[in-house]
């Protein structure tokens, strides 16, 4: 009898507890008058979003909630549509964008990408050219006193240090930025192992992240890896200046990547944008620069908000990018954007 | 309703008549409880099969042991990471079955009282440990101390194997993700095995202490061979966990696809290219592939629980039904 008596309170106090649950989260939305946007994606364009939500919120009321969760997640999260929108830093591909039936991409952000090296009592800036670069991460060039090396560093007497090559496991937008430098530089790059999120690396150790990867060139004297230039900067990883197409050498900051910005004229279709390696008259450029997106669904209830919140987000929201090395969208792109984002309807 | 009342019926002297009603609540909600489970790993099994469909039409059977993985050229393959999960399990495994044995042993026998309670609660407090935290020292402690350590001498020692080649990372490396992978196995073994020779009855041990057999005799004798069954079921349980370990696996192997005897290489599994990679996989045939990988990973665990099962019957049965 006791027993029976026992699992009663127990089941009693459960029920009470569940409906209690249940009562709150159904009273939430009813207590809250302000719209809520939420979204997903990129990691590497999370502290800009970060920076959006307070002015957002004081702009036109709206609460905004980012999570970074890695661009395939956003991309897996805006085609169920349990975002209200998805980022990305690499375009969709053709099969992403059937999946996603509808989306629009939006290119929202502009950055690039850092190659780190450690070499112990070497100055950061050393000269790279493409390459180069290609070669190292083909493993035909394994040491860093190799004469290609050499050359680009006439003055600086390099060490014979095996080179330790680090790249991306996952898969990552930063890989696709990387892997389509490479391939614009190296037609053997290009055949061989092409561009995209994730590719078959001839050589290397994979790390998970940016972290990871900046964990194995930390460690290992002789390493040389990929990351986007705000993790470079904020971990203080000597890194490359890289000669661009008009025998420059340019290092990842706000003036270069404009410079590199410049240069594409009209993106595809889809809207996606390439402005690696830009044709010679773009002096300054970085040649690993690259945008990001946002993806939306072209039809929504939110459209409204949407359109309010996108349009400032490619103007006014621009304007908090230069301190985290993000450089404000040119003309040309930002016509675009905003043409996209006119279609958006309910 | 009928089977069920003459589930009931036999019961019913132990509560009395009137709770027969609560007896069907009960019969009816563990009944759905186990239901569910079975119902549960049907539509798990369902999916991750359906995932795998475009993949398996591409590439078929060979997939297994095909060694490529190329996203851009879309070229799947599951034998590197077939080859480093059994390469991986199985040296964890070898690594840590003596230990954890050890352990046990010093734990029920040989230990001083008052250091038992400690030690035993803080082998079960490594089972704890998330796996991504094993990881993240993995990366930042353990492989670095490995690869500048342990694998220079292993090689110099023990190079003719070809297992210890040259060192050719900075910790990220197949040798670093077994020695995680043991970490991670040895509570789990350690912790059985301990709760299997508590189990071994005093007088079986005692009788053979005064017949005149040394402690190591005794052990040999009568612990062994009563905890046999136990202990390789225990280690099937440690060779599950080692076989479907992703994240920590992910931080410290460093990817690959290849297929490598040289532990100090990188390498993969299949559990952590999965992890690695179904964020983000591009296209159709990318994702199939992976969920491609699953199956196998599936297929691979189910067999190993069925051994677990058929050993442990076939110990036992040539003990004469001795234990466990």
């Amino acid at each position: 009898m006791r027993k029976w008596g026992f699992l009663a309170a127990v089941i009693a106090v459960a029920t009470v507890v569940g409906a209690v649950a249940v009562g709150r989260t159904a009273a939430a939305p009813q207590r809250t008058t302000s719209t809520t946007i939420t979204g997903a994606g990129s990691t590497f364009v999370q502290p800009l979003v970060s920076q959006w939500i307070s002015p957002l919120g004081s702009a036109f009321g709206y609460e905004l909630q980012y999570s970074g969760v890695g661009s395939g997640a956003g991309i897996a999260a805006i085609t169920a549509r349990t975002v209200d929108f998805g980022a990305s830093d690499a375009p969709l591909s053709p099969d992403q964008f059937a999946a996603c039936k509808g989306c629009a991409q939006i290119p929202w952000a502009l950055s690039a990408t850092a190659i780190p090296y450690n070499l112990p009592g070497m100055k950061s800036n050393l000269h790279m050219d493409g390459p180069t670069l290609a070669k190292i991460f083909m493993g035909q060039i394994t040491t860093w006193n190799d004469s290609a090396i050499k050359k680009l560093n006439p003055k600086v007497s390099l060490p014979s240090t095996k080179i330790a090559i680090a790249h991306r496991s996952d898969n990552s937008g930063t890989t696709y930025n990387f892997t389509d430098y490479l391939s614009s530089v190296s037609p053997v790059w290009r055949t061989k192992y092409g561009k995209g999120v994730a590719v078959n690396w001839p050589t290397g150790t994979g790390g998970k992240g940016s972290s990871g990867v900046a964990a194995i060139v930390a460690q290992t004297a002789g390493a040389i890896g990929y990351v986007d230039v705000a993790y470079a900067l904020k971990n203080h990883l000597k890194f490359f200046s890289m000669k661009n197409r008009s025998g420059v050498y340019a290092n990842p900051g706000l003036r270069n990547i404009a410079a590199a910005a410049a240069s594409d004229i009209k993106p595809a279709a889809d809207n996606s944008l390439s402005i690696v390696n830009p044709p010679k008259r773009f002096r300054a450029a970085y040649p690993i620069s690259t945008y990001t997106y946002v993806i939306v669904p072209e039809q929504s209830a939110k459209a409204p908000e949407m359109k309010k919140f996108l349009f400032w987000a490619v103007t006014k929201g621009q304007t908090y990018g230069p301190k985290l090395l993000f450089v404000p969208i040119p003309k040309n792109v930002l016509v675009i954007s905003e043409k996209t984002i006119k279609k958006l309807h309910t | 309703m009928a089977s069920e009342q003459a589930a009931v019926e036999p019961r019913r002297p132990l509560s009395g008549r009137r709770l027969n009603t609560g007896d069907l609540i009960l019969l009816v909600t563990a009944a759905s409880a186990a239901v569910a489970v079975v119902a549960l790993v049907a539509l798990i099994v369902y999916k991750v099969v359906e995932g795998a469909k475009l993949s398996f039409q591409t590439f078929g059977i060979s997939f297994v042991w095909t060694v490529a993985w190329d996203p851009v050229k879309e070229v799947f393959g599951a034998g590197s990471f077939l080859f480093g999960t059994v390469l991986t399990s199985l040296l964890a495994l070898a690594l840590a079955t003596p230990l954890s044995i050890g352990i046990a042993l010093y734990l029920t026998e040989l230990a001083p009282r008052y250091l038992r309670g400690p030690i035993t609660s803080l082998v079960e407090t490594l089972a704890a440990i998330p796996s991504v935290v094993l990881g993240l020292w993995g990366i930042i402690v353990l492989g670095p101390f490995l690869s500048q350590h342990v694998e220079p001498w292993l090689h110099d020692t023990l190079g003719f194997i070809p297992l210890f080649g040259p060192p050719s990372t900075a910790g990220a490396s197949v040798f670093t993700a077994t020695i995680i992978l043991t970490i991670m196995m040895l509570p789990i073994i350690a912790s059985i095995t301990r709760e299997l020779f508590l189990g071994v009855p005093r007088d079986l041990k005692e009788g053979s202490l005064a017949l005149g057999s040394t402690r190591w005799e005794m052990v040999r004798g009568v612990v062994f061979p009563y905890a046999r069954g136990g202990i390789a079921a225990a280690m099937i349980l440690g060779l599950g966990r080692g076989l479907g370990e992703a994240i920590a696996v992910t931080q410290v192997i460093g990817g690959g696809v290849f297929i490598s005897w040289n532990l100090f290489s990188t390498g993969d599994t299949l559990a952590s290219k999965i992890a690695a990679s179904y964020q983000g996989a591009t296209t159709n045939v990318e994702v199939a592939s992976l969920f491609y990988l699953a199956v196998i990973l599936l297929v691979f665990s189910l067999v190993a629980n069925i051994a677990a099962q058929w050993i442990v019957r076939t110990v036992n049965r040539k003990q004469g039904g001795a234990a466990t």
